[in-house]
């Protein structure tokens, strides 16, 4: 019974993902057919069509506004975990900020990045989400798995704060940075409505491409799934690489 | 003084992280207040109109429309989601498939929103959709229910994994002892699960409730992606009102008042589950 009811859940949860990895690769006879039945196939025609849509320069361009979104988050999420863990008094200011997303901030954001001259720019995509209260409260999580006394110990032998954090503390953390930095790729490259209000075409996203893809046409399966596909890969390939870090992360998170 | 050097030293490392959030997060915070007392499309100059944001708003058939789905839509979704994070986690625990389930049942929660509303809508499009032509899918473009069933049945996709995480990490810190003494004492495994287990997991149900209410407040990625608020204004959640306002009707003054009544209730909701996590 209760393996049933757990696989069904699981199967229900996969899919989208298998239908996804399917209707990818199907022919265009059997989708416009409309009718699954009506036969099985398979071609890389789908994904052909992708390339004169745009798709791969907004994937690229993705990539890379969600990287350097990741890699700004360590920047300046490490010394402040870092001074949080020395007793710098901030710890309820990042709480209040983690209960708001950037998101729900849509509409003054957009005002405070029109003062800054920086709407329809590849930074109006970056720069807000270059500090993150839950990237800083993930590795502040692992900073305290760490004894205190490495660090009384490397200051005892002369070593600057920098010498310190860089040197003796982030190597001990790397799977901890390594988990925090895949959910902050993530989290960012999951934004929708943030990157369609502030961007112009131009600089979109992948997630708001395919939004937009979808409306498009709304019957071409095999279009959209190629789109789906392609666009979900990169992500599924870093998580399954480091699934047992992130949910261990996760869960050291939970327990607080 | 000697004190408040050390203190500041302490800090420095916050600062890049400090700034960025003063910028991007705590100034916005404050601006939109101020932006709520404007007439502003976002285009033109804005025209102060004092409290008028708000005077129209509590009078909107609209926004009370929006607050009464957003109700709905917390009503629905709430309850559901308690229910199987908790039913999957004790299904799970001690299974010899339990990590690698938990690990797919995350996975939606990761991948890309986008590509997976898109999924979402081939399959279960009432149309054009995969599974229409050899199941009755109900028109959920066209029926106000379906369409709100639909966006909670994706939110519940996401964020499954999530509850079954949380629930089960306070499963494991539940002592084999206390278990071990209730069946000792004569309970069947149902009744360990119904007076043992289920009161201890008390705080994780609380935990839950309090983040399933933030996430119902603020989904409306999922709205977007699948029906934009419609049919008729019936999954118009107050997360994709203000988007509707600002961006679509470009009343950006309007949109802010709206920010702020969100604002208000988040934080409420925030400082509440403050004070019951700190109860446990």
């Amino acid at each position: 019974m209760r393996h049933a009811f757990v696989w069904g859940i699981v199967a229900l949860v996969l899919l989208p993902f298998l239908w996804m990895a399917y209707a990818a690769f199907l022919p265009p006879e059997i989708v416009y057919s409309g009718d699954l039945r009506s036969g099985i196939g398979f071609t890389w025609e789908n994904i052909q069509k992708l390339a004169p849509e745009g798709f791969w320069g907004h994937l690229g361009f993705s990539l890379i506004a969600s990287g350097a979104a990741a890699l700004l988050q360590l920047a300046t999420g490490l010394p402040a975990a870092y001074a949080l863990w020395n007793g710098a008094p901030f710890w309820g200011l990042f709480l209040f900020t983690l209960a708001i997303p950037a998101e729900l901030l849509l509409v003054p954001l957009y005002g405070v990045l029109l003062g800054l001259r920086l709407l329809d720019s590849p930074w109006a995509l970056v720069l807000p989400f270059a500090a993150s209260p839950f990237t800083i409260m993930l590795i502040y999580q692992g900073l305290r798995g760490l004894p205190f006394t490495l660090v009384e110990a490397a200051r005892i032998d002369g070593a600057g704060e920098g010498r310190i954090l860089f040197g003796v503390v982030a190597p001990l953390l790397t799977p901890n940075l390594i988990a925090a930095g895949v959910l902050a790729f993530a989290a960012h490259w999951n934004l929708v409505l943030f990157p369609r209000v502030v961007v112009g075409e131009r600089f979109w996203t992948v997630q708001v491409w395919i939004a937009d893809l979808a409306r498009r046409y709304p019957a071409d399966w095999g279009l959209l799934s190629a789109a789906a596909l392609l666009s979900t890969l990169p992500l599924v390939l870093i998580y399954l690489v480091f699934e047992r870090k992130i949910v261990e992360t996760f869960e050291g998170s939970i327990k607080g | 003084m000697p004190q408040l050097r050390r203190t500041l030293g302490k800090a420095q490392g916050a600062l890049p992280a400090l700034l960025v959030l003063g910028v991007f997060f705590f100034f916005p915070f404050l601006e939109v207040i101020r932006f709520s007392t404007w007439r502003w499309s976002g285009l033109s100059q804005p025209t102060p109109v004092g409290l008028a944001n708000y005077r129209e708003l509590f009078a909107d058939p609209i926004f009370l429309q929006s607050v009464k789905a957003t109700l709905i839509f917390a009503a629905l979704t709430l309850p559901a989601f308690l229910t199987f994070s908790l039913l999957v986690a004790l299904a799970l625990e001690g299974q010899r498939y339990e990590r690698v389930v938990k690990g797919i049942l995350f996975l939606p929660g990761l991948v890309t929103v986008g590509a997976a509303s898109t999924s979402w809508y081939t399959l279960f499009a009432p149309e054009y959709g995969a599974l229409a032509s050899f199941l009755p899918i109900p028109a959920w473009d066209q029926a106000p229910f379906w369409a709100m069933i639909m966006v909670v049945a994706f939110t519940l996709w996401r964020y499954l994994g999530y509850g079954v995480l949380v629930v089960s990490a306070h499963l494991k810190s539940i002592p084999r002892a206390v278990l071990e003494a209730a069946m000792v004492d004569g309970a069947s495994g149902l009744e360990v699960t119904r007076y043992v287990v289920l009161p201890l997991l008390r705080p994780a149900v609380l935990f839950l409730t309090v983040v399933g209410t933030v996430l119902a407040l603020q989904s409306y990625v999922a709205v977007f992606l699948l029906t934009r608020g419609g049919p008729y204004g019936a999954t118009r959640v107050l997360g994709y009102l203000i988007y509707e306002l600002g961006f679509e009707n470009f009343r950006l003054g309007y949109a802010a008042a709206v920010t702020v009544v969100m604002l208000v209730l988040t934080v409420a909701v925030a400082w509440a589950q403050g004070r019951l996590l700190e109860e446990r």
